[in-house]
């Protein structure tokens, strides 16, 4: 089953490009029928309690490299809320995009590719798994951030965001490697506890990349430069599905770091800051979709920080927040994309008075709005009921840290909730709005309906969170949602918060705001990546210098340095002078005529004495009586030497004249690869292993090989595999060389 | 190629050239059973082809087909007995009995060291043309360079 949902997003990722060529509106709706299938299945799951599904398909076995999904509670609430949202922001795209607008070909195809990828993430049950479709909706995001690739600013948005995440994506790596290694497996679904160091590293890296995906500050800042996305792309992916893959990873994953401090410390900075700094975001920008943004990122901060408590009570109240968050989110961002489309502003003190204009819009965003700010009948209600019932269940510093956090952080989403819809919808400037689409306005209303749905069919709700929040902690399943407690202490809370954050609200939506701060964070990601892209040329430019002795220098020295480890198993027991004097008089000639090349100042002597060296060397074969050896140096030298007299007709009779340190650097070099390779040859002569296999390789070669030379019968038959890498190496320098010769010839020739 | 032509040389080099082939094709053949083979018998083509261009008779030319061919013929026999279920570069051997000639021992190796001597060659070729000095070479151009491009 597992399988055929990829196999019919696969199928529709193909379709919904082909018929995107048509036109956008063909492409959007050919892309929605994956998801909706999808949602369905996923809902049907859900209703029935279906034990997990299992697929698995392993890679590298040995290396523990497989492809595994498991569709338990979790991951099926998961692939809920991104399919079904998902199927819904196709919809909406058909009435937010006009029906010929351009990039039909690659907007609903990418979209739904992202949409793919989420929902391999949410079915994930082994680690690397995991981090494939983590890194897939890293880069669908670039390319749905970026749909508006004309505007510079959009370009940077879309950079930002993906070097950002991108990075993330890196550290998570390093911490995801640590922790397979302390866990001993990569299976998602059988974590266990993990202490130590190592561990510790593990948690905040895997910590800071979760931050990073989820827009947590101070990596919060690629957010509101993705809102330059359409707004389909702002609602699916930077509200409702991939900003919360960070939180669904700590969620994951939190069990095996339970008993590690860092994890928890780290974890409530990063939650409790984004949500304070998010909230006073979304209470200083004008820009209805940036309010919306920050708000996202302090909704993150929240989840963050009941997950980082890591009581099973606060677990419960992190997955039912994020339920509702999905819902209630979703819906303001498609109103705000219609309000975008219908009055050609989103910028709130320019708008104003759209209750009567946009009445169905009104209801959904108000439905919405009221349970984001936690007010009932709504499931936002129960949900912020549980987070403050959590706060309020801890101990000691704990629950003064989380009852004080969740407070303020609450009070301020109140406000910024209450400003964002009174001035969209209380009086205001009279402003013309364009007829309403049927495509734009329904998607909004069944999300804004379905918080409303969500509470009055709050046993259903409640049973599937409980499913969803037993994954992650075993004693989660006793909670329960609540519609209406009575007057317990959490209520008054609740009570306080709305009242306060109400008139704080309401006190803001009357005054202007002047033009919100420009982001400095996101400038300083901009000056960061500016300043790597100009770096680059000039590292390059020092590493790449164009120099071919230096390079020659670099490499011979880099590749000596690996005789180094040979110098240890050097030993001289097995050495003997000679096999015979000759050999001496040969070694003498060879070193004579190597030192005389060093000082020969012309070039075709130089070339020449190589020459001689080589034919010195084809004399030592002789004497060990190898004639294939001899015959192969001796016709090599005789191409080398004429090959350099071909060559040498070009160039200057001596060589040129060289710096004193340049030749001293040159000396060295020539010392240390001489030396290396005397150490690599007296290192290999120091462990004889045994007789050599003459005899077998004699025999083997007349059996298998049908052919009396040895040497040759290796190199054609048993050894037949080597000879081909290497004349295919020796093919591709030819096609080197004559790639050079080419761009050699043209430039001559202009 | 040079420009100072020295008659002995250029005579020599001519009258060179065909014993140096035959020595190459002996070499090739005879690499199974007597030192040689294919790389062997490509140097010295490669030796031949170097000192003609060195002395004007001929230009540089053919790499790249020298080069395609080779690596063709070596995949072919490499991949070839996989079609037959056996493994990777197993070495067929063939034994014809022909007049005159006696008895002929051969195999899917020879095919094998033709395509390392075509590869060799072509190597040698492209380094004598990347060598070759653009300025005295005709710009028109019969080598392989101009003509693929």
């Amino acid at each position: 089953m597992l399988l055929s949902l990829f196999a019919i997003h696969g199928l529709g990722i193909v379709c919904s490009a082909l018929a995107g060529r048509r036109s956008m509106k063909s492409g959007l709706i050919a892309a929605a029928v994956a998801p909706a299938i999808t949602a369905t299945w996923a809902a049907i799951s859900l209703s029935r309690g279906d034990s997990p599904a299992i697929f698995e398909f392993a890679w590298v076995s040995d290396l523990d490299l497989v492809f595994r999904f498991r569709s338990d509670g979790l991951a099926l609430l998961m692939a809920l809320l991104v399919a079904g949202i998902g199927a819904l922001v196709f919809y909406y795209a058909t009435g937010y995009f006009k029906a010929d607008a351009p990039g039909g070909n690659r907007f609903p195809a990418t979209l739904l590719a992202f949409s793919v990828s989420m929902l391999g993430l949410v079915l994930a049950d082994s680690i690397w798994t995991f981090f494939i479709f983590w890194e897939f909706t890293s880069i669908t995001s670039f390319l749905l951030v970026g749909h508006k690739h004309e505007d510079a600013k959009v370009r940077m948005a879309a950079r930002r965001a993906l070097l950002i995440t991108g990075s993330g994506g890196l550290v998570l790596l390093a911490g995801l490697v640590v922790l397979a290694q302390e866990l001993g497996t990569t299976n998602l679904s059988e974590l266990s506890p993990v202490s130590g160091t190592a561990a510790s590293v593990a948690a905040v890296l895997i910590l800071i990349g979760a931050a990073t995906k989820s827009a947590q500050v101070p990596f919060h800042v690629w957010l509101p430069g993705a809102m330059a996305a359409p707004t389909p792309v702002s609602a699916y992916l930077h509200s409702a599905t991939m900003v919360k893959a960070g939180v669904l990873l700590v969620a994951v994953v939190g069990p095996a770091f339970a008993e590690i401090e860092a994890w928890k410390v780290a974890g409530l900075l990063f939650g409790i800051t984004s949500m304070i700094w998010g909230a006073v975001g979304a209470l200083r920008h004008r820009d209805a979709k940036l309010i919306l943004a920050w708000g996202t990122v302090s909704q993150l901060g929240l989840l963050l920080t009941l997950l980082s408590f890591g009581s099973a009570k606060a677990t419960y109240a992190a997955v039912a927040m994020l339920f509702a968050h999905a819902l209630f989110k979703a819906t303001l961002f498609l109103i705000v994309g219609e309000i975008d489309i219908r009055t050609g502003t989103r910028d709130v003190s320019e708008l104003g008075g759209l209750a009567a204009k946009m009445p169905i819009a009104f209801i959904s965003a108000t439905a919405a709005g009221l349970s984001m700010m936690g007010a009932p009948p709504l499931v936002g209600f129960m949900t912020k009921e549980a987070a403050i019932e959590a706060a309020l269940g801890l101990s000691g510093l704990d629950q003064a840290v989380g009852v004080t956090a969740i407070t303020v952080g609450s009070v301020l989403t109140v406000a910024y909730t209450v400003r964002f819809l009174m001035t969209v919808f209380g009086p205001g400037p009279d402003i013309a709005v364009l007829p309403r689409r049927a495509a734009m306005t329904i998607p909004a209303a069944v999300l804004g309906a379905s918080g409303f749905a969500g509470f009055v069919f709050v046993d259903a709700v409640s049973s599937i969170v409980g499913n969803a929040a037993v994954e992650l902690n075993t004693e989660a399943n006793v909670y329960k949602l609540i519609p209406w407690p009575g007057l317990t202490l959490a209520f008054i809370v609740s009570l306080a918060i709305l009242t306060i954050g109400g008139l704080f609200g309401a006190v803001l939506s009357r005054r202007t705001t002047a033009a919100p701060p420009r982001s400095v964070g996101a400038d300083l990601a901009d000056v960061a990546i500016d300043g790597v892209l100009a770096g680059a040329p000039r590292f390059i430019s020092r590493v790449q210098h164009g120099s071919l002795p230096a390079y020659l220098a670099t490499m011979g020295f880099a590749a000596s340095s690996a005789a180094v480890p040979f110098v240890w198993a050097m030993s001289l027991d097995h050495l003997t002078l000679w096999d015979s004097p000759i050999q001496a008089v040969l070694a003498a000639g060879i070193v004579a005529t190597a030192v005389a090349g060093a000082f020969v100042e012309s070039r075709l002597g130089a070339a020449l004495t190589l020459g001689a060296i080589g034919i010195g060397v084809s004399g030592l074969f002789v004497i060990q009586g190898a004639p294939d050896l001899v015959l192969t140096q001796l016709l090599v030298e005789t191409v080398i030497v004429v090959g350099f007299v071909l060559g040498l007709g070009q160039l200057a009779r001596r060589f040129p004249p060289v710096s004193e340190a340049w030749k001293a650097v040159r000396i060295v070099v020539s010392l240390v690869g001489g030396l290396a390779v005397m150490v690599g040859l007296v290192a290999s002569a120091s462990k004889p292993a045994g007789e050599a296999p003459i005899e077998s390789l004699t025999i083997a070669a007349v059996e298998e090989g049908g052919g009396k030379n040895v040497v040759n019968v290796i190199l054609t038959d048993l050894r037949a595999l080597d000879t081909l890498g290497e004349v295919v190496v020796l093919a591709t320098v030819a096609i080197g060389i004559l790639a050079l010769a080419r761009v050699r010839k043209t430039e001559s020739m202009v | 190629m040079t420009n100072s032509h020295s008659p002995i040389a250029e005579m020599s080099i001519r009258a060179a050239t065909p014993l140096a082939l035959l020595i190459s094709a002996y070499l090739l053949f005879a690499g199974h059973n007597n030192p040689g083979g294919g790389f062997a018998a490509g140097l010295v083509l490669g030796a031949v082809v170097t000192l003609r261009t060195l002395a004007g008779l001929q230009e540089p030319t053919y790499a790249t087909a020298l080069l395609v061919s080779g690596v063709l013929i070596v995949i072919v026999v490499a991949i070839a007995p996989l079609l037959w279920g056996d493994p990777l570069l197993d070495m067929a051997v063939i034994s014809i009995r022909a007049p005159i000639l006696g008895t002929i021992k051969s195999g899917s190796a020879l095919p094998f060291d033709v395509g390392v001597t075509a590869i060799v060659v072509g190597l040698i070729v492209a380094l004598l043309d990347g060598l070759s000095d653009p300025e005295t070479s005709d710009p028109a151009g019969r080598g392989n360079l101009e003509r693929n491009s």
